[in-house]
This record gives C-alpha cells, sequence and structure tokens, in this order.
C-alpha cells in the first residue's frame, strides 16, 4: 500500500493504558494512518459509528468490559470491520471467541507483526 | 435462474430441471402447509429411518422452541426419505410430553405443531432439505434451523442459538461451531474448512457441519438456484450453501454448540464416499463461482456466538498404518492418473513420501496443498481425458497420507494445540493461492 493510500485509512487503538495508547498512535501515525483512539468498550463502540474507522486494534484485559465482549458487539454492529487483537495475553489466542477478529498479536516491544498486518488488511480491504 | 451446475460427468449426470418443474413435497403436504397458513419459526429435520434417535431430536425442539420462542409459532417438520410409518411411530411416541415438566419449562400456549412427511423425488439429503425450505418458504417463515436426525448431544439451547442470529441479528446465515476430537472430521479440517478460507475467503469452521440456522430470503435465494436436481444439490448440500451464502453476499455467523457426538469413524474408513462427494462439489463450485474466487485475496473472519465450555471429544483411534497403506496402494493403482495431474515437481515429491517409515511418516503441508490445487485444475480441464470421478478418486489416497501426516505431527497435541495447527495449515492455503491462480488462468 502506497503511503498516500495510507493518509485516507483510520485506525482505532483501543486500550485501556494511556502510555500504549499514544505508543501506538505515534507508530501507526509514523506509518502514515490517521489514527484516534478509545480507552474502553463504550467508547470505542461510539467511536466506531460515529468516526467509522477503517480498522480497529482491540486490547482485551482491560477494566469492565473485556475486548472479546467489545469484538462480539463490534461484529454485531460492523460485520465487516476488520479487528486486529492486540493484547499481552497469548492465552487468549485459543479463546473461541477470538476467531472472530481478523488477527491476533502479542504485544510486544517490535512491532512489525502488528504494521504488517495492518498492511495487509487494509490492501485486501481496499 | 443462474449458477447452472456445470461438472458435466460428477458421479451420476441427472437430467437438469428447474425450480419450477418440480417440488419436493407431495399434495397431501402442500396442502397442510396451506391450512397452516404461516408461521415464525421452521425446525427442519432431514431423515432417513432416523426413529432410534430422533425422538430425543424433537424432544429438544421442542423444549428450545418453549424455552426461547414462546411467543413465536413454530412448525417442527421431519422430511423423511425411509419409513414414515416408523418415524410417525417415534412422534406418536412423545405425546404425553412428560419432558416438559423433567426440564422445568412450562409448556407453551400453542402447542408446536410436529408435521411428518415423506419428501418426493431422488432420493437423498439434498431433496429432503429441498421439501424443508419449500416449507419455510410456503409458510413464509422469518427463520428457520435445520438438525440432524441422529445427533446424541443435542440440547434445547441449539435452538436458541441458531435461531437468535436470524430472528435478531439479521443474520442469512448460521453454521455451527463444534467441539470435536482433533481426528474427527478430517475432511473438514484438511479440506472444505482450508479451501473455503482461501477461495473465498471467509473463515468458516464447519462449512459442511449438518445443523445449521437460515433467514427466509436465504432460503428463496437458494431455491431459485438451478442445482436442486443435479449432484451438487444431491450430495454437497451444505457446502453448497456455505458457498452460495458467500459468494452471494449473505451475512454468515457461527454459534458455538458443544460437543457434536455422532458415529466416530477413524478418517481410514468408509470416509471415501463422502470424500467423493464433499471434494466434487468443491471442485464443481470452484467452475461456478470462479469470478469470485479469482478475485478474493487474504481472508474474513466470522462472527461467534454462544458461550464456550469445556468439553472433552470422544477420542477416535486411527489407523495410520492402514491410512499409509491405502496411499501406497493408491500409487500403484492412480499413478497414471498423478502423473498427468500433478505438477512434474510434486509427482516426484509425491513418490519420494510413499517410500516413508510409518514412524516418521510426512506429507509437507506445502504439497498437500499444491497437489489439491493440481487435482482442481485437473478436475477443471479434465486432464489426461479422465472423468471428473476418476480424478476426484485418484485424490483419496493423497487424502490419506495428508491425514497420517497430520496425525503424526499432532499427536502429543491437546485440541486447541491442534486446532492452532489446522489454523496454521489454512494460512499455508493462503500463502499459496498465487500458485493456484496461475494455473487456473493459464490453463484457461
Amino acid at each position: 500500500m502506497k503511503e498516500d493510500d495510507r493518509l485516507s485509512k483510520k485506525i482505532l487503538v483501543v486500550d485501556d493504558e494511556k502510555n500504549i495508547r499514544l505508543l501506538l498512535k505515534e507508530e501507526l501515525q509514523d506509518e502514515g494512518y490517521d489514527v484516534i483512539m478509545a480507552e474502553n468498550g463504550a467508547d470505542a463502540l461510539e467511536m466506531i459509528q460515529k468516526e467509522v474507522p477503517d480498522l480497529v486494534t482491540l486490547d482485551i484485559k482491560m477494566p469492565g468490559e473485556d475486548g472479546l465482549s467489545i469484538l462480539r458487539k463490534i461484529r454485531e454492529i460492523e460485520y465487516d470491520l476488520p479487528v486486529i487483537i492486540c493484547s499481552a495475553y497469548s492465552v487468549y489466542k485459543t479463546d473461541f471467541s477470538a476467531v472472530a477478529a481478523d488477527h491476533y498479536v502479542t504485544k510486544s516491544s517490535d512491532f512489525s507483526e502488528l504494521k504488517n498486518k495492518i498492511q495487509e488488511i487494509l490492501s485486501y480491504k481496499s | 435462474m443462474q449458477n447452472k451446475f456445470r461438472g458435466e460427468d460428477y458421479l451420476t449426470q441427472l437430467e437438469m430441471t428447474t425450480e419450477t418443474d418440480i417440488t419436493a413435497l407431495d399434495e397431501g403436504a402442500q396442502k397442510r402447509l396451506q391450512q397452516i397458513g404461516s408461521a415464525d419459526i421452521v425446525v427442519g429435520i432431514p431423515s432417513y429411518n432416523s426413529k432410534e434417535s430422533i425422538g430425543r431430536v424433537i424432544k429438544a425442539c421442542e423444549l428450545g422452541l418453549a424455552k426461547y420462542f414462546s411467543h413465536h409459532k413454530s412448525i417442527i417438520l421431519v422430511s423423511e426419505g425411509g419409513a414414515v410409518e416408523d418415524t410417525l411411530g417415534a412422534v406418536e411416541a412423545l405425546n404425553d410430553k412428560y419432558y416438559f415438566e423433567n426440564a422445568f419449562i412450562p409448556k407453551p400456549e400453542h402447542e408446536t405443531e410436529i408435521i411428518v412427511i415423506k419428501y418426493q423425488g431422488a432420493s437423498g439429503k439434498g431433496t429432503a432439505v429441498k421439501a424443508i425450505f419449500e416449507a419455510v418458504k410456503i409458510l413464509n417463515a422469518k427463520a428457520g434451523c435445520m438438525l440432524d436426525s441422529d445427533l446424541r448431544s443435542i440440547s434445547p439451547e441449539w435452538i436458541e442459538l441458531l435461531l437468535a442470529p436470524v430472528l435478531m441479528k439479521d443474520f442469512g446465515f448460521v453454521t455451527p461451531y463444534y467441539c470435536r476430537h482433533k481426528y474427527d472430521g478430517t475432511i473438514t479440517n484438511m479440506i472444505a474448512y482450508p479451501l473455503t478460507w482461501v477461495l473465498y475467503g471467509r473463515r468458516v469452521r464447519q462449512p459442511i457441519g449438518g445443523d445449521f440456522g437460515f433467514s427466509l430470503a436465504f432460503v428463496k435465494s437458494l431455491l431459485e438456484k438451478d442445482v436442486w436436481e443435479t449432484d451438487i444439490a444431491r450430495f454437497g448440500i451444505d457446502i453448497w450453501m456455505t458457498t452460495v451464502a458467500i459468494c452471494e453476499k449473505f451475512k454468515i455467523c457461527q454459534s458455538f454448540l458443544g460437543a457434536k457426538i455422532h458415529d466416530d469413524k477413524d478418517p481410514g474408513k468408509d470416509l471415501s464416499p463422502m470424500f467423493v462427494q464433499v471434494v466434487g462439489t468443491i471442485f464443481s463450485l470452484m467452475e461456478i463461482y470462479h469470478e469470485n474466487w479469482l478475485k478474493v485475496k487474504g481472508s474474513r473472519p466470522t462472527a461467534i456466538f454462544g458461550f464456550e465450555s469445556e468439553f472433552a471429544p470422544n477420542p477416535i483411534d486411527v489407523d495410520q498404518g492402514n491410512m499409509i497403506r491405502k496411499f501406497q496402494e493408491g500409487l500403484l493403482r492412480y499413478q497414471h492418473i498423478w502423473e498427468k495431474v500433478l505438477e512434474k515437481e510434486n509427482f516426484q515429491k509425491i513418490q519420494e513420501v510413499a517410500k516413508m517409515e510409518v514412524s516418521h511418516f510426512e506429507l509437507p503441508v506445502e504439497l498437500w496443498v499444491k497437489s489439491l490445487y493440481d487435482f482442481s485444475i485437473a478436475y477443471k480441464n479434465r486432464n489426461g481425458g479422465f472423468s471428473s470421478a476418476e480424478i476426484i478418486e485418484a485424490l483419496v489416497p493423497i487424502y490419506y497420507a495428508k491425514t497420517a501426516s497430520f496425525v503424526n505431527r499432532t499427536q502429543s497435541l491437546d485440541t486447541s494445540q491442534a486446532e492452532e495447527a489446522i489454523r496454521k495449515q489454512c494460512g499455508v492455503f493462503e500463502s499459496l493461492k498465487p500458485y493456484l491462480v496461475e494455473a487456473w488462468t493459464s490453463q484457461g
């Protein structure tokens, strides 16, 4: 995907930890994406309807509603919206609810897998 | 009418007819349905002499409808291909409805009517399903579901899980998501699941599951297809429906139903007729929907509903030696076909694999995927003048080799680890799609 194409793509980062949200925002903005953020499920679902992102990165372990529950709700309102689970815990990868995500990335200091997957999924979408 | 069946000599070729020519409902059934007029829900049970097990399935359906959809007008329709009297006898035995009290579920205000019909037309599941779909259309039902008549693990919750996504979330097709033993459903795991994933870009875990939910719009779309009197509808009805749902962009989801307990089979025994039917249909559908799948890049997940519980599926004993022997015998029997169907390099590697000992036998995933792709191309082009049936039969021993290899690699893995191995295999199918696309387009 060319950089010009990426500029028109909006990514919603959903994570309860502010530092991670900001870090992801910076990394993805460097790649040329427009990045918006939500710190919980309620905000995320509202932003999905208002802001119409092209892709969502979703944490699982969050206070209140967890990421897998949010994923189920996303699939109900935006059936085809690409979602990448981005969690520190690989154990949820085998949770059957996680199959409704496009991809599962285990958080690390290396963002290349996440970036590659975002690029791949958005290129299919376009 | 569209999507006419093009597999010219797959199994037995039947005369083409259209949906308007033939109905699977006899006059009596049509009259009864017209008397009923309308219903909100139709639960269909295709059956063939299942008097021993059908009572349990009907009970679960009645309880599920009463528990979750008591305000809806529902019909249970058994579409019987065998002895109707026996099935009617099994239904009669349920007359006192003692099981409502046992399950602490109040009887519904309007008792669910149970209708048993003998479907008309060619014998087979496709015609049984068609009769049910026709009933759904006559009754203008909002939603329906289909359940196998020999299920042993069904519970009333299945009714909710298959119908609620249609009634409450506007899904068109609800496929099942079962917890199965790692060696149960090998045709699904090795072929139907990965090919649906790679061809049509949709990750549907059980694309040939016999238990599913559907909307009226989806049923009407299926009834319009000109395939009902062909082998696709007769033998490959489940994969056909999944493929139509994806290609025609109906909203699809999955519902977690827990364990599916049925008569387990060693994947090395008795499965070749099913293999021929399912794979023949998949390859035929590749021809019909080639314009769709050639454009598809990547894959998308499918929404899933339900609550995951821990199950320990019944273990399945697998005779690897038998499967490897069948593969080696296949080399002798089908060498003349493999040589023409497989790319030269793939054929050479297959010959090498045939020399391996049972203990460290392995058919590499890449070789399996390329071989399967080669066979799909040969099926389209009828390479070497072989009939489509001959080509599919010649693939069976390689499928046994792949299954034996999978068993070797996953023996020490638990269910979820084996599931991850299957997912990774689907990734290989996806990464090798350019090989298939290039071969398909370059060979006309």
